[in-house]
Parts: C-alpha cells; sequence; structure tokens
C-alpha cells in the first residue's frame, strides 16, 4: 500500500461497521441502533479530516495494487465535499430510521445493508480510477436493491425486479464501456484519462465515442437519466422512507459522478458530447416533472422530482461541455445543484417518512390534513419546497440561477458568432419550464398535506390527535438540522455556496466564476420569476381543475389522470426484455436440440456398413450344415459376440439421442432359419440392448478399441 | 530434470486407497471407510502439494517404443490443476460424508470417488501425449460409476451419453499422436510445441485439420459444441457431491488437454491466425450463448448449473484459443473460479437436496428463511459465476475481455466480450432469481411453517469454505502472478 491509510479506512469502516452492527443487532436492538448512528457519525469526523486535509492543499492518495488488480483512492475538493454530503446524509437518515423502523420485521438485515451501501458509495465517490468505481458501484448497486425490496410487498418485489435489472444491466454495459476505453487508451486512471483521450487518434475516434455511450448508459441508468429513469418512480416508493432519500439524494449522485468523469476527463470541451447530454438532461427534466405533476402519491411525486432534478443536473453537465473553456457558471451550477438536490429529497423524503410511520399510507387523498398543526413537519417541508422549487433566499436559487445563466451565456456566445440560437431559446424555455412545474406538484403536495383538511372529518381528527406525539424529538432533529441548511445557504451564497462550489471545480476542470455575481440582482430574479410564474399558472389552470374530480358529497379528491397504458417500462422494456430473452431462448434450444444430434448420427452414419458387413460374417464362416458340437458352439458364440458388437453403437445411440435414430436393419438369425443371406431386408433387431447398456462391457470394448489402435500403429510402425 | 518415483504418490495412494475402500472387507463398515476416504483426500492433498511444489520432478515410467514413453512431470499447469483437483475432492469428499447417507451403494461410490482423483490427478501430471490419454479415458470410465450411482433407466441413459461423448472425444483426440509422431519431435509436452518445420512443410493443411479434430475431441469433456449434450444428461443424475467433481473439476480434463495440445504440441505458432482458430472461437462463443440460455430456460436446478457449466467452460477454452497473454491469465483465473463457483453452486444444491428434497427451481422460495448460511453461499458463489465484483468471475472475465480486443481477429475481437456481456446478463437471469426468491419469499409467506433445516458442519464447511474461496480476487496478486507467469511462458 502506498499513500494515507485514511482513504481505505473510510471505506471500510462502514463496512465493518455493517458487520458488527449486525451481530450487536441478534443481542440488542435498541443497542444496534445506536452504534449504527456511531459508525455514521465516526465516518463523518473521518471524512471532515480528510477534508481539512484537502483545504489545505493536500490531495490525499492511496493505492493497493496487490486488491482486486488495483484499487486506487484520492480525493480532491469535489470527492471531498460529497462524501461529506453521503456522510451528513447517512448520519441524519440512520437517526430518522431508528423510529421509522421500528415496527418492521428484519431490521438488521436493513441496517446491514445500509451500511454497507454507505461504504460502497464513499469507494465509488472516493475512487481515483474508473474500475474503482466501477466495483464500488456494482456493490452499491446490489446492497442498495435489499433496501428497495425490504418491504417484500408485492409492489416492493417488482420494483426491486426493475431496479435490479437495470442495475445489472447497466453494470454490465459500462463494464464493456470500460474496457473499450481501456483498450483505447491504455489507462483508466481520472487523473490521467484527460490527457490520454486527447491523444486518441482521431480514426479511432468513434470507438472513444462508443465506449462514452456505454459507460454514460450505466452511470446514466443509476442517476436515472431518460430513458434509464423507470426505476426510480417505482423504487423510490416502495423502499422504506430512510432508503428512499439515500437512493434519491445520493446513490444518483454517484451515477452523476460518473457522469462528470466522462464529460470533465474523457469528452472535455467536447461539443458534440454536450449537446447529447443537454438534450437527454432536458427531457429527463421535462418529463421527470410532468410525471410528478400528474401522481398523487407523495413518495412517486418525490421520485419523478428527483427524476426532473437529475434532468437539470445532466443540463448543467451538458452546458459545460458546449461552453468550454468559459464554462465556470455551468461547473458551479452543476455541482451546487447536485449538493442542494441532496439536501431536498433528505429533508423531503424523511418528512414523508413521517407521514407514512403514522398513517402507512401515501395517497394524497388519504393524508390530506395530516401536517395540519403540526410545525416541526410543516417548516422542514415548506424548507424543502421552497427549496426544490427555486424561491429566492433558498439554496434551490441559487444553482438554479447558476443554470439557467450558462444557457444565457451560451445563446449569447452562439447569436455573437451568428449561429441560430433557436435551439439553445427552446432549452432555456424548456428549463424555466420545468422549474415552473416543480414549483407546481411541490405546491400540490404542500397544499394537500399542510394546508387542506382530511375529506373525511374522523380521519382529520386522529390525524389532529396525533399532534406532537407524531415522532420523537430524535427524527425531528434529523429532519430540521437538514432543513435548517437550505434557508442558511440561500442566504449566505457568497460566504458558504461559492466556496463550496470552488472547492469543487477543479475536478470538472472549471475554470471558475471569475466576476462577481451579484445573486439577487434583477435579471437573475427574473428568471426564478416567470419559473414561479409558470407554476403558479400551472398550480391554479391545471392542477386545480384538471388533476381534481368532484365526489358525490362535493369534496373534491386529486386523482391520477395519467394513462395507465403509457409507462415505458410496461409498455416497452418488459416487453422486450421478455421478446429477446424468448427469441435468444428459442434459438439456442434450436441450436442444442440439433447440436445434440450430430454425434448420434455420426456414428449411424459410419458404422451401418461395417455392421451391416459383420453381420454377415458369421455366416459366412461357418457350415451351417455342420452340425457338430464343438461346430455349433463356436458358430454360436462367434454370431453372438458380432451381434453384441453390433447392438453397441445402435443401442449408444440409442440411448444418447432417442429419436435420431433408425435402428440399424441387420438380419435376424433365429434359431432353426437356416438361410439368413438376404441382407437387404429390413428387420429390426429385439430390444435386448439393455444387457449391454447395463454393463461395462461397451465402455471397455471402447477402451479396448483404443488401446488396440494404439498397438496397431505401434507394430505397423 | 531429477527423477523421482515419488510423482506416482499422489496418483497411486487415491487409487490405491479407493480400492481398499471398495473391495477390502474390514471397510464395508461405514465408520472406518469413511476414516480411510477423509484420510486418503487429506493424504493426496498433502502429497500433491509436496510433489508440485518440489522443483522440476519428472519420470519417465515404461517404455512403449523409441520415442513412446509413460512420463510424469510438473510444470506450472500441472500445478494449478493439481492443487485444484486435490482440493475440490477433498471438499466434495466432506460433502460426500453427510451427503451420501441417503444415496445407498456407499462404498462403491468411495471407491470410485477415489480412483477417479487419481486418475484425474494423472491427466493433470502427464508429461506427455500417450500418458495424458491414458488417463485421460481412465478417467472417464471410473467417473462412470458416479453417473450411474442411482442405477436408474435415467441414470443408465446419462452414463451411456457420457460414455459416448467422452470416448468419441477421446478418439478424435487419439488422431493426434501418429500425426504428432509423424511430423513432430517428440511427444513430451515442450512449451511453444513440438512440430518441426522441415517436416510439416507441405502439410499444414492435413495438420490443421487434425489439430481441429483433436481440440474438438478433447473439448467434449469441457462441454465444447455440438459435444456438449452429455452435461446437462449426466450430471443431474450423479449424487451432488459427484455432479461438483464431474462439473467443477472432471469438465477441466478436457482443459488441460487442449492446453496441452495446443500450446505444448501443436504450438500457437502453428496454429494462431488460421482457420482452426477462428472456427473454435466462434464455437465457443456460440457455446457460451448457447450454454446460458439453455440454462436460463431450464428449471430443474442441477440440469441449470449443468448448462451453466457449457457456458463457463467455454468462457475458459475461448480465452485459450484467443492465443495471447491477457486472455490466457483470463482463462486460468476463470479455471479456478469456475471451478470454486461451480463447486460451491452444486454443493448447495446438494445441501437443498439432501434436507429438503427440492430439486426445482420453482419450489425454493423462501429457502433462505430455512437454510440462510446455505443459500448465502449460494449467493455468493452465483455472485462470482456472473462476475460481480469483487467475486472471482469479474476479474477473469475482464481479462479474457481485454485479451479478446487485444487479439487482431477480425469480428471475433469485439462480438467476443458483447457474447460474454449477453452471457453475463443471462447467468445473473438464472441464478439471481433463485436467490431473490430464496431471501424474499415475499409477503404471502407463511412464516409459522418455518423451520430451520440448516444442515450440519460437514455439508457447511465445505460450502462455506468454496463460497469464502469465490472471493479469491480480492487478494489476487499470487495468483494472477502464477497465471501471467505461466502465460507468458507459453506465448
Amino acid at each position: 500500500m502506498t499513500g494515507t491509510i485514511l482513504l481505505p479506512v473510510l471505506v471500510l469502516l462502514p463496512m465493518a461497521g455493517a458487520l458488527l452492527s449486525y451481530l450487536v443487532g441478534r443481542r440488542n436492538k435498541e443497542a444496534r441502533n445506536r452504534f449504527a448512528l456511531l459508525v455514521t457519525v465516526a465516518e463523518a469526523v473521518l471524512v471532515a479530516l480528510a477534508l481539512v486535509r484537502v483545504c489545505n492543499g493536500e490531495e490525499p492518495f492511496c493505492e493497493l495494487p496487490e486488491l482486486l488488480g488495483g484499487i486506487r483512492f484520492e480525493t480532491d475538493g469535489f470527492q471531498g465535499v460529497y462524501t461529506a454530503v453521503a456522510a451528513l446524509m447517512w448520519m441524519m437518515t440512520s437517526l430518522f430510521s431508528a423510529e421509522y423502523l421500528h415496527h418492521y420485521r428484519n431490521r438488521n438485515r436493513y441496517w446491514f445493508f445500509t451500511l454497507l451501501t454507505f461504504g460502497a458509495t464513499v469507494g465509488v465517490f472516493l475512487a481515483a480510477d474508473l474500475m474503482t468505481a466501477f466495483i464500488f458501484f456494482e456493490i452499491m448497486s446490489f446492497t442498495s436493491w435489499v433496501m428497495v425490496v425490504h418491504d417484500e410487498n408485492p409492489a416492493a418485489m417488482r420494483a426491486g425486479q426493475t431496479y435490479l435489472a437495470v442495475a445489472v444491466l447497466g453494470g454490465m454495459v459500462m463494464l464493456m464501456g470500460l474496457f473499450l476505453l481501456s483498450n483505447l487508451t491504455g489507462t483508466l486512471r481520472i487523473s490521467e484519462l484527460r490527457a490520454a483521450c486527447a491523444a486518441v487518434p482521431a480514426e479511432r475516434r468513434t470507438e472513444l465515442y462508443l465506449a462514452g455511450a456505454l459507460i454514460l448508459f450505466g452511470y446514466g441508468a443509476k442517476a436515472g437519466m431518460f430513458p434509464l429513469h423507470i426505476w426510480l418512480p417505482k423504487a423510490h416508493p416502495a423502499a422504506p422512507a430512510p432508503a428512499s432519500a439515500l437512493l434519491s439524494g445520493i446513490l444518483t449522485k454517484a451515477g452523476i459522478f460518473g457522469v462528470l468523469v466522462l464529460s470533465a476527463r474523457v469528452f472535455l470541451h467536447d461539443g458534440g458530447w454536450g449537446t447529447a447530454l443537454l438534450a437527454l438532461g432536458e427531457m429527463t427534466m421535462l418529463l421527470g416533472a410532468v410525471l410528478a405533476v400528474f401522481s398523487v402519491n407523495l413518495k412517486k411525486t418525490l421520485a419523478c422530482s428527483s427524476v426532473s432534478q437529475i434532468g437539470f443536473i445532466l443540463t448543467g453537465i451538458g452546458m459545460q461541455c458546449l461552453l468550454g473553456e468559459e464554462n465556470g457558471l455551468a461547473v458551479w451550477g452543476t455541482e451546487l445543484h447536485m449538493i442542494n438536490h441532496s439536501m431536498f429529497k433528505l429533508v423531503l423524503f424523511m418528512c414523508a417518512g413521517a407521514v407514512y410511520m403514522n398513517t402507512h399510507k401515501l395517497n394524497l387523498n388519504d393524508i390530506r390534513g395530516f401536517g395540519r398543526g403540526k410545525p416541526v413537519l410543516t417548516a422542514a417541508f415548506l424548507c424543502g419546497c421552497l427549496g426544490i422549487a427555486g424561491v429566492p433566499f433558498f439554496s434551490g436559487y441559487i444553482s438554479k440561477t447558476l443554470l439557467h445563466e450558462s444557457i444565457v451565456e451560451y445563446t449569447e456566445v452562439l447569436a455573437e458568432t451568428g449561429s441560430s440560437v433557436l435551439l439553445m431559446k427552446g432549452a432555456e424555455w424548456v428549463f424555466l419550464l420545468s422549474g415552473g412545474l416543480t414549483a407546481a406538484y411541490m405546491t400540490k403536495l404542500f397544499v394537500a398535506v399542510f394546508v387542506e383538511k382530511n375529506a373525511d372529518p374522523a380521519v382529520q381528527a386522529r390525524y389532529d390527535g396525533l399532534n406532537r406525539k407524531y415522532m420523537n424529538r430524535f427524527s425531528a432533529a434529523a429532519l430540521l438540522i437538514p432543513a435548517a441548511l437550505l434557508p442558511l445557504m440561500g442566504t449566505t451564497p457568497s460566504a458558504t455556496m461559492a466556496r463550496i462550489a470552488e472547492m469543487g471545480q477543479e475536478f470538472m476542470n472549471g475554470e471558475g466564476v471569475h466576476h462577481a455575481i451579484h445573486w439577487f440582482s434583477l435579471e437573475n430574479l427574473k428568471g426564478a420569476g416567470i419559473s414561479l410564474a409558470i407554476g403558479a399558472i400551472v398550480y391554479f389552470g391545471v392542477i386545480r381543475p384538471l388533476l381534481m374530480r368532484k365526489k358525490q358529497n362535493g369534496i373534491r379528491e386529486y386523482t391520477d389522470r395519467w394513462p395507465t397504458w403509457l409507462d415505458l417500462e410496461e409498455a416497452v422494456y418488459r416487453p422486450l426484455v421478455s421478446g429477446v430473452t424468448w427469441l435468444t431462448t428459442r434459438i439456442c434450444g434450436g441450436i442444442n436440440t440439433f447440436g445434440s444430434k450430430i454425434l448420434p448420427a455420426a456414428c449411424r452414419f459410419l458404422m451401418e456398413k461395417p455392421i451391416r458387413l459383420l453381420a454377415s460374417v458369421p455366416d459366412a464362416l461357418t457350415d451351417e450344415e455342420d452340425r457338430r458340437p464343438l461346430a455349433r458352439g463356436i458358430r454360436g458364440a462367434v454370431r453372438n459376440v458380432i451381434r453384441g458388437i453390433a447392438l453397441i453403437p445402435d443401442a449408444a445411440a440409442d440411448l444418447a439421442e432417442k429419436s435420431i435414430l433408425r435402428r440399424i436393419p441387420i438380419p435376424a438369425i433365429k434359431p432353426g432359419d437356416s438361410q439368413p443371406d438376404d441382407l437387404s431386408v429390413p428387420d429390426v433387431v429385439p430390444k435386448k440392448a439393455v444387457n449391454i447398456v447395463n454393463s461395462f462391457s461397451y465402455g471397455l470394448i471402447l477402451f479396448g478399441a483404443g488401446l488396440i489402435a494404439v498397438l496397431l500403429y505401434l507394430i505397423f510402425n | 530434470m531429477r527423477s523421482s518415483v515419488m510423482l506416482l504418490l499422489p496418483i497411486l495412494l487415491p487409487t490405491i486407497c479407493g480400492i481398499i475402500a471398495g473391495l477390502v472387507p474390514a471397510f464395508k463398515k461405514d465408520e472406518t471407510r469413511r476414516v480411510l476416504v477423509l484420510a486418503a483426500l487429506a493424504g493426496t492433498l498433502g502429497v500433491t502439494a509436496w510433489q508440485i511444489f518440489t522443483e522440476g520432478s519428472a519420470l519417465a515410467l515404461l517404455t512403449i517404443a523409441p520415442g513412446m514413453e509413460l512420463r510424469l512431470a510438473v510444470d506450472d499447469v500441472t500445478r494449478v490443476f493439481a492443487s485444484l483437483i486435490a482440493v475440490m475432492w477433498l471438499l466434495s469428499g466432506i460433502f460426500s460424508r453427510e451427503y451420501m447417507k441417503h444415496e445407498g451403494h456407499r462404498s462403491r461410490y468411495d471407491c470410485f470417488f477415489l480412483m477417479s482423483e487419481g486418475a484425474m490427478l494423472g491427466v493433470a501430471m502427464a508429461g506427455n501425449y500417450i500418458t495424458m490419454y491414458l488417463f485421460f479415458e481412465w478417467m472417464t470410465l471410473l467417473s462412470l460409476p458416479m453417473v450411474l450411482h442411482s442405477q436408474t433407466k435415467d441414470a443408465i441413459r446419462a452414463g451411456i451419453k457420457y460414455l459416448l461423448y467422452s470416448f468419441a472425444g477421446a478418439f478424435a483426440g487419439l488422431l493426434g499422436i501418429p500425426f504428432l509422431l509423424k511430423y513432430g519431435t517428440t511427444l513430451n509436452f515442450i512449451p511453444g510445441g513440438v512440430l518441426d518445420p522441415a517436416l510439416t512443410e507441405g502439410h499444414e493443411g492435413l495438420l490443421l485439420g487434425v489439430a481441429f479434430a483433436v481440440i474438438l475431441g478433447f473439448g467434449a469433456k469441457a462441454g465444447i459444441y455440438p459435444l456438449h449434450a452429455w452435461l446437462p444428461a449426466a450430471h443431474p443424475e450423479a449424487p451432488a457431491p459427484a455432479s461438483a467433481i464431474l462439473s467443477g473439476v472432471i469438465t477441466k480434463a478436457g482443459v488441460i488437454a487442449i492446453i496441452r495440445v495446443v500450446y505444448y504440441q501443436f504450438g500457437t505458432g502453428f496454429l494462431s491466425g488460421t482457420w482452426v482458430q477462428t472456427v473454435l472461437l466462434s464455437i465457443t462463443l456460440l457455446t457460451i450463448l448457447m450454454g446460458s440460455a439453455m440454462a436460463f430456460q431450464e428449471k430443474l436446478l442441477k440440469k441449470r448449473l449443468a448448462y451453466s457449466t457449457v457456458s463457463q467452460v467455454s468462457y475458459i477454452l475461448f480465452g485459450l484459443l484467443l492465443m495471447n497473454t491477457q486472455a490466457l491469465t483470463g482463462s486460468f483465473l476463470h479455471i479456478l473460479c469456475h471451478s470454486i463457483a461451480k463447486d460451491g453452486l452444486f454443493l448447495c444444491a446438494g445441501a437443498i437436496i439432501y434436507k429438503t428434497g427440492r430439486k426445482n427451481v420453482d419450489e425454493l422460495t423462501g429457502i433462505g428463511k430455512e437454510m440462510p448460511v446455505v443459500l448465502w453461499c449460494f449467493t455468493l458463489c452465483s455472485l462470482a459465476l456472473i462476475g460481480i465484483p469483487p467475486m472471482c468471475g469479474f476479474m477473469s472475465k475482464w481479462y479474457l475481455a481485454i485479451g479478446s480486443l487485444d487479439s487482431a481477429i477480425p469480428v471475433i475481437s469485439w462480438l467476443g466480450p458483447v457474447i460474454l456481456l449477453i452471457s453475463a446478463l443471462l447467468t445473473a437471469g438464472y441464478l439471481l432469481p433463485v436467490v431473490i426468491h430464496g431471501f424474499f419469499p415475499g409477503e404471502g409467506f407463511d412464516y409459522s411453517k418455518l423451520q430451520k433445516r440448516e444442515p450440519n458442519w460437514w455439508i457447511l464447511v465445505p460450502v462455506i469454505l468454496l463460497a469464502a474461496l469465490a472471493a479469491f480476487t480480492i487478494w489476487p496478486q499470487p495468483l494472477t502472478d502464477l497465471a501471467k507467469r505461466v502465460a507468458d511462458a507459453l506465448m
């Protein structure tokens, strides 16, 4: 091992903690909860230590060449910051999980795999080469799957199936891309990739794009990029709330991490790559937002919202590539929106968890009015809402403004060079529209849960009765700490967010923002204003009149108007996968059957003539009229031996592959039948083959024949 | 090179103990015999380790004719295989001690189980073609009774199929001897090959045809298409520890033979870049895909694993036939990986059959709640076979794919990784559902009927050891170094 031991410890500590917490949990559940929290706190302290070293200008690095063909960790500003975000998220969800999971079965399993996932995720963020990243990425995929299916209900199992299929497929396709990339560049070290990829000769550039696309498939699938986003809206609602927060907040970012490596190292400032990412990002952004507007399930809305926010981040990455050297705004925006989104979803999913652990329902009509008179929950959820909607003085405003400005800046660059700005204008409007939809669906959630009363007064009374005792103070702390960060960062952007952004810009090879940014200038506020106006229009113009329905008793309730057949997974992917596997197995089944018949058929073909010939030998050799006992005995013995030999391939082939072989017609020798000379008469040998088959004789004879062949060769040589 | 009679020990010890176990009345009693069996297996591991790590010994036993002798020798290939064989036999033997209680005819089983180990070690330690061929045939015959063990109609049918394919294959293998004697310098295994360029000139076409037949013939043991049909028939019929041996180790006899033929007799210089290489690579790719697809649709667990073996052993052959260092390293790693993982899977399947009698994949819902340790081991071995890091299949497939991309053969060089990828997906598709439904039976599962059925330590220890070994690539350095050394010596 060379380098600092701190980095492998960061990865191994949660993994070892997982094992220990499992053992502790077999004895004492309470002690296990506390121990797991302790592990996350210890990890956070170590991460802070690493971060301090990074701030002091060090770049901690560690290489373990003996392990798994070479494991390398490093941490620069971005990696350090994201590891810290991961540690914070795990700490908060662990704090929250103790109460949330109280009534669950198999809690030991949950803790074990959650902590394993922690270690693996840290491994991805600290990876110094794509190989290491891949190894921990795969571990993360599999261990987090257990979190998704934890409830074991049909919805969770089905969601788990989708999640696992996407994860396995994504992982394998990514591996393929890594093969290609390492074949092309000879290195997978993140720090060396930039130079190595620039050195790829022009004629192999297409292969580089292919490799990039394959790797993007793998990381994009985890991030939730269109059209691989299908697992998110299914898996997040199915998992326990703290797990949803982790899946949505941090595991998707592990995917983004890979996309960043591709965009900032392999395809640095590559316009074509940027355009592709921009297009995918815009699609993801809009689609996720539209799905979220339609959804009437609290956690599904949040999950679709994750898809949408990942789209914002991908758009930012696309802009980084398009803007080339002058991409400071996009770099900052991307990084800050990643962190912001992690925080939003941490808060929001844990709020959803607080709702679910009391009501065991997620449908907006069922949980309507739950939040009334619960100030802690209301405050936390409101912070999340305002943050994600991009309202000024909350952190989401800052990152969205940066991303918006980067689009505006590129439009200006295009206008200066005289190119068409139509597409970029379109991109800008999709961006603003998606922001508006974000505001609309968050308003929908907030109004439904915290403002409106439940349709059933009895239910409302029960919800009101839960006030002040719906969660304990640990859970409340877990909600409020990250929630408080959002306005804190949003009001002091230059002191907090810009500093964080500066730490990370080097990872993306960004130049940084040279001019001072007027965060709350009129122009920047205008973008947020347009988005919020669109949000208001959508909420009052679409959601309230069109996505709600009056019941007989005159009370309006939320209704899901999204057509059920319009589901990419059910309509396209599942039929496609089953169709392809059906076809593959059929074709291979045919090949298999055909192949199984070749050898028996060959045996028959080769042996038919000699056997017929052999069958005629005893009669040619002996005189049927000779009735001396010895002669008869010899004749009979010879006949039997030859008949035996004649039966071998027939019987063997018959047993080996029953269907293929006709029996070889040889003349049957019946006692008393003195004229068996017509060989052409087809007659079937009685099925006495079993005698031979049951014995070793067949094998021994062939073995002997092999030896004889050797000996004959030796003799005649 | 030192000549040492001791080289015979690894072969003779299990053979003689096997004969004693089968024939001597004093060992008719199960208690005494199984002490002998375990002692013999452990002893074999000991003498094998001693012999193969004694520097460069060789032994010429007897000379049949000038240039043709029975000869044992130890080189790096021997070391890899002999240690693998001895370890796998020991673990399966420990497992058999408990498992065979419900099978009957135990002394016969023990007898052939031990004797086939001797023959298999003989294949690994053979120093020339003739010796290898003799042990090869011997091994087929001695392993046959394990397939026939249950003596049902299906078992006999499977046994015959096994014989037919093995002997047909070996006959094709036999074809090589006269040609190598005529066009080569010796039948001894010399790295780089023995063909004499002066003699072969003008006869390349003929020799390529012979090489093709020989490789395909020996490939029958390794389940190469179209000579694979015996595997899915024989494996489900044999008792679980015997299936583990058949699938995990005996198929590797074909691999040893092909390594010897390709790298030590015909030589890569002669074969690489020829139609033989291209055609055989295509066949192995076809086998990989077909085996996985067949396993995917198979419902009987042991048969599913057998088809999986068809597919996985062809990974190894694919790497061998690519004939470059990276791919060969991948092959050596995959030999170990597949042996360990597949042995583990078969033993897990056996443990499930032993405790519950369930053989069908659909019946295994909730099995993880009844036998958690066994299913955990099954999971780890499955991940190894699929190639999920940090389990071993990942490393071997990595080297195989890199080797494939490095090779200059058109189409195959990129088709190889694609097929490996599709096959890995199918592998996940046929192994993971067992794990998923085993551990996550779903809400409707009746927990009240649940009872712990974990088998005893005689079954658990080998299974756990194999699952732990399947993670050997966490510290792959010694093995990659060895594999690279072998590969470099051969290239």
